[in-house]
């Protein structure tokens, strides 16, 4: 029998339906399987073995009861969260020192709505240091491995989710994502990897980077599975402000195909300094496909999204340097010991909890909110992003979802990349979504040619359309298959 | 140090004033559900938002927006409908996120005003007055009879959070300085905080005292906050720099902190503006610093010295949607506006004559005025009632005041004196029944013995005389000792009724029954 | 490479972030921020005049507020569970104006 981290989520509960297990064999079978195969890949930084096992006995006295399909869209599916998420009663590390010893008094909203559509929550999961990188070996705790190579990243921030989704240790887990950290290790680790519409999910409870920049999202091996969890995660929440109500079933119009459907091809993307030939093959192959099911390929512009880059490297660390002014060993977080007065205490914890990204975006972010630097950088970023916007408008004026690459590289090998100016290229396609607001999300198509890893394209929908992706992605599914489990991890394997 | 009256003829001062308030009438906190509450257990009203957890998130608190909308209204600011939140970065401990969420360039009230009348000793720190003849303007003074008119001006009220509160330890009296640790507690952290700064239109120390009274009158009466100075609900900075006469450049200014009184803010700045002159006299150099009022002491200190402009890295809040506020927003908050104390002091002069002195001295406190209002509300139901007006009106501004100044802390609604005490009280005052003298004997028992006026006057035997026998003896002399008003009378004049009355209390000291004196004139004029 | 920033401006950044860094890292944070602060150029040469900002990507999202009603509170020891240091119900921290002054 397949492990249930390879199950999809309708499996699951056919399963539970079935009486062929309890949800609490799957709470269990989980962390055995966790135990067995994590060691290799490193993605649970903390597992939650008495919550998912309360969880599990909800369930399974409501199968009991006749009554698993009240339990909501996720009852009896094991769920990770990236550790920037807090849980109550667990570590919420950000993969940081300064957070190694913090416990969450408070439950994020986006956990809280998996919680309650009957999800049972197994850990925290690996990241890049507060999210800033794209490869997680910026984590305090030590990197994690792609399931797909060990020797390489998963990709990042959110390496840890994408990881335990590819070795097959659970099928559903949440990152977010501010400038691609969901989407690249999506396509790293070939699965279905969403980022919605900003203010789809909610912020709170999520530790910030960038304010204006972040969303959760799942990773999954299935679309539908996407969906389902994005009904859960989805709407208003009264205690985030710039959360919206969002009354989508991300299911209903999955079947219904692409014939008709207008999709975008930018073709500047298609040329962009960097992209390797294998995964420009597969966008194009990709596109191809969607053609004979039916779609029309339009070429649209997006004459400003070469200066999102820039944009976000300012937006990004400004609002990170506020959001982690916080840290200051005063009311949780590191605190170096033995300081006679505050500013020896402040000036040694900050050193000492924050790695060199974290301190590095932070005076980047200081320096350019810094007067008569702001209005260089900080402000043009913003005017920036109203053309971005307006870009995307006038696309989604002639198509229903637009096609890019997501990376323009497979997963590169641990220590490839040193420099930080060259490691913020992996999110060269990534970025201008975040920065206007709507939704992308990673598909995989398949290996690429000349790597033989996964290689994922991107969807990227209107504002609050983001069901229009998940429609093209499921007919890129019909092409692909289904997302498989790392071929190392398959079946149980353990990747040894 | 010369006086503020000698430094006065060779100097001007330029004093603008930041006034912070928190908005203590209010359930919970700016941005988080959190209870607002003075005085309870350090950090049992916190929670993720209060406390900066990672990850929490700012919803503001719908009450407080309106709260300061209607400051802004009570003190003739333009509200702007366009404004978002900012954040001002910097690192210190009360302030749980390290950075103070606050507003922008734009804040929601922007260009008000107040109009505050100067008069008595406090105008004659105005320098050469007497130039101008009443009415004449100079600036944004104009000429009174008894003073002068200040026109002030608002730059802005801006939306803000409050800090968290320190105990510092192991220093001298608690004080931060040779402390060796501190205590921190975030109770207050996030507390709905507006600040009002001026524009630099104030020129004496008796013009920014008046300034910060009248804007806690009107803070008072609009009901935002409880504006306690020492419980630290209502704080004041001043900025202070001297000129030249004559010269319109500005000079180098100090700015003096967290001033918890009327007088200290007075004398504070009074003190401050003698040592400029004094400094500046003296060949010496004023710097940028901030500075500390110790009143024992009568001098300031200094706290720190202002080497350059603070960078706070200020930048619109990503986690807060901006504001656009609607016409049917204001417009309910302007429904919410009640009688403001100089509407209140106009009213007080046009309805019932009193003058522009009572008026304002009536509305210098919301419970006197309330109190005021209360009395004459009981009055209309009298014939002439505010014939009892001007009388209602020197009890409360002297014996009450008096009584409220003297115990201190009592609330005028907890004492004896009830609305028809007072009007019993000047009812008899006016009927000539008792005399002033013995109203104020009266007004004293009334708070002593929680007695009723009438009572007390019977109990202290200036009962009136109340014996017909007696009585129809005096009106009988009186009748006698008048014979022309007796004709007069006979003829139709009804009003001598009142002079008969009259003759017949003074001949009886006050004591006659009015009512049994009137009978028996009827009868016997009749 | 346009230097941008120089050691000593770093040094005061560091400060102002309370970040205490040595002094090797002072010079490879400087080479880092100048380099980083090199490749934004794209947003220095857009003409923008005109161009509104969007400081929030929430399209007409506006006046979202809560009504002023009392929400559940920690208790004292929630509220310090994670405190590095504590005393009599209050955050505990070393002396303050070691730190060079008032705010």
């Amino acid at each position: 029998m397949a492990t249930f981290g390879e199950m999809s989520i309708r499996e699951i509960q056919r399963g539970l339906a079935a009486k062929e297990f309890s949800a609490a064999d799957v709470a269990r079978g989980t962390f055995e399987r966790i135990a067995a195969a994590d060691e290799t890949v490193h993605s649970f930084l903390e597992t939650t073995e008495t919550l998912a096992l309360d969880a599990a006995a909800r369930i399974d006295a409501a199968i009991a009861e006749g009554r698993l399909a009240e339990m909501g869209p996720l009852a009896g599916v094991p769920v990770g969260y990236k550790d920037n998420m807090n849980l109550t009663g667990t570590h919420t590390t950000c993969s940081s020192n300064m957070l190694k010893n913090y416990v969450s008094p408070y439950t994020a909203t986006c956990v809280e709505n998996t919680l309650r559509a009957g999800a049972l929550p197994i850990g925290k999961l690996n990241m890049d240091e507060f999210a800033f990188g794209s490869s997680t070996e910026t984590s305090a705790f030590g990197p994690t491995r792609n399931p797909w190579d060990l020797e390489r990243v998963p990709g990042g921030s959110s390496g840890g989710s994408a990881a335990a989704v590819a070795a097959g240790l659970v099928p559903v887990t949440l990152g977010s994502d501010t400038g691609g950290s969901i989407r690249q290790p999506g396509s790293f680790c070939g699965l279905v990897a969403v980022k919605p519409t900003y203010g789809v999910v909610s912020r709170y409870g999520v530790v910030a980077f960038g304010s204006s920049l972040d969303q959760v999202g799942p990773f999954t091996r299935t679309v539908e599975d996407a969906a389902l969890a994005l009904n859960a995660l989805a709407g208003r929440d009264e205690l985030d402000c710039t959360s919206q109500p969002c009354d989508v079933d991300f299911t209903a119009n999955l079947a219904e195909g692409v014939a008709g459907m207008k999709i975008g091809i930018v073709p500047a993307f298609m040329e962009a300094q960097g992209l390797t030939a294998e995964v420009k093959a597969k966008v194009a192959e990709a596109a191809d496909q969607l053609r004979k099911l039916g779609a029309e390929l339009v070429e649209v512009e997006l004459p400003h999204a070469q200066a999102a880059m820039s944009a976000y490297y300012v937006l990004g660390p400004c609002e990170a340097f506020s959001n982690l002014a916080r840290f200051d060993s005063v009311r949780y977080g590191y605190c170096d010991p033995g300081h006679k007065d505050l500013g020896s205490q402040y000036e040694a914890s900050r050193h000492e909890g924050f790695g060199p990204e974290a301190r590095r975006r932070i005076m980047l972010g200081s320096y350019l909110l810094s007067a008569g630097v702001y209005d260089k950088y900080y402000y043009p970023a913003q005017q920036v992003r109203t053309l971005i916007t307006q870009d995307y408008t006038s696309a989604y004026e002639q198509v229903d979802c637009i096609l890019t690459p997501v990376a323009p590289r497979t997963a590169f090998k641990f220590g490839e990349i040193g420099d930080p100016t060259e490691m913020y290229l992996s999110d060269m396609f990534t970025i201008s979504i975040n920065i206007a607001g709507n939704g992308g999300m990673s598909v995989p198509v398949g290996l690429g040619a000349d790597t033989n890893l996964p290689v994922g394209v991107q969807l990227i929908a209107p504002a609050f359309k983001d069901k229009n992706m998940l429609r093209v992605a499921a007919a890129l599914e019909t092409v692909y298959g289904v997302a498989p489990v790392a071929p190392a991890f398959a079946d149980g394997k353990v990747g040894a | 140090m010369k006086t503020l009256e000698e430094v006065f003829e060779t100097w001007e001062a330029v004093i603008g004033l930041e006034i912070h308030a928190e908005l203590t009438t209010l359930e919970t906190k700016m941005f988080c559900g959190c209870k607002l509450e003075f005085g309870a257990d350090p950090n049992t009203h916190t929670c993720p938002v209060c406390l900066g957890l990672p990850g929490a998130l700012p919803v503001p608190n719908r009450a407080a927006i309106e709260s300061i909308v209607l400051a802004g209204l009570a003190t003739n600011c333009d509200i702007e409908k366009h404004s978002m939140f900012y954040r001002k970065n910097y690192m210190y401990p009360d302030m749980a996120k390290n950075f103070q969420t606050t507003q922008g360039p734009i804040a929601f009230c922007m260009r008000g005003h107040l109009d505050l009348d100067v008069d008595g000793r406090g105008a004659s720190e105005r320098y050469r007055l007497d130039a101008l003849k009443p009415g004449e303007a100079e600036g944004n003074i104009t000429r009174t009879e008894d003073g002068y008119v200040a026109h002030v001006g608002i730059t802005r009220i801006h939306m803000e959070e409050d800090a968290g509160k320190m105990i510092h330890l192991g220093g001298g009296e608690g004080r931060i300085a040779g402390a060796t640790q501190s205590l921190v507690d975030y109770n207050r952290a996030g507390t709905p905080l507006i600040e009002l700064v001026t524009e630099p239109d104030l020129r004496t120390p008796e013009e920014a005292r008046l300034f910060m009274q009248k804007l806690r009158q009107i803070y008072l009466a609009i009901g935002i906050s409880d504006c306690s100075m020492e419980e630290g609900s209502l704080r004041c900075d001043g900025n202070v720099s001297l000129r030249r006469r004559g010269s319109t450049g500005l000079g180098t200014k100090t700015e003096l902190k967290n001033i918890n009184s009327f007088k200290n803010l007075h004398d504070g700045l009074a003190y401050e503006i003698c040592r400029q002159a004094e400094v500046l006299e003296e060949g010496g150099t004023i710097y940028q610093e901030t500075r500390h009022w110790d009143p024992s002491a009568k001098r300031t200190i200094v706290m720190r010295v202002k080497e350059t402009a603070d960078d706070y890295r200020l930048f619109p809040e990503p986690d807060l949607a901006p504001y656009d506020l609607s016409d049917e927003f204001i417009e309910a908050v302007r429904a919410k506006l009640p009688e403001l104390p100089d509407q209140k002091a106009a009213r007080y002069s046009a309805d019932f004559g009193l003058s522009a002195y009572d008026a304002r001295h009536l509305v210098d406190h919301r419970a006197t005025a309330d109190f005021f209002d209360e009395c004459m509300a009981l009055a209309a139901a009298e014939a002439d009632g505010s014939k009892f007006a001007k009388p209602l009106a020197n009890l409360i501004i002297n014996d009450v005041t008096a009584y409220l100044n003297a115990h201190e802390g009592e609330a005028l609604a907890d004492t004896p004196l009830t609305a028809a005490r007072a009007l019993s009280l000047v009812k008899l005052l006016t009927a000539d029944t008792i005399s002033s003298k013995q109203a104020k004997e009266v007004f004293a028992a009334i708070m002593d013995e929680d007695k009723d006026p009438d009572a007390i006057v019977e109990a202290r035997g200036m009962k009136q005389v109340s014996d017909t026998g007696a009585i129809e003896a005096v009106v009988d002399e009186v009748i006698a000792a008048n014979p022309d008003e007796v004709a007069r009378y006979r003829d139709g004049n009804d009003k001598l009724i009142g002079f008969f009355v009259g003759q017949c209390m003074k001949a009886m000291r006050g004591q006659g029954n009015p009512k049994i004196i009137n009978e028996l004139l009827a009868k016997k004029l009749g | 490479m346009t230097q941008h920033l120089s050691e000593a401006d770093v040094r005061g950044i560091a400060e102002y972030t309370r970040i205490g860094l040595t002094a090797e890292e002072v010079v490879t944070m400087t080479a880092d921020l100048n380099a980083i602060i090199d490749s934004l150029a794209p947003i220095t040469e857009f003409d923008l005049d005109g161009v509104e900002p969007t400081f929030h990507p929430i399209g007409d999202l506006s006046n979202v507020m809560r009504e002023d009603k009392v929400r559940g509170s920690f208790t004292q020891a929630v509220a310090l569970e994670n405190a590095p240091k504590q005393e009599d119900g209050s955050f505990l921290i070393p002396s303050i104006l070691g730190e060079g002054g008032d705010r």
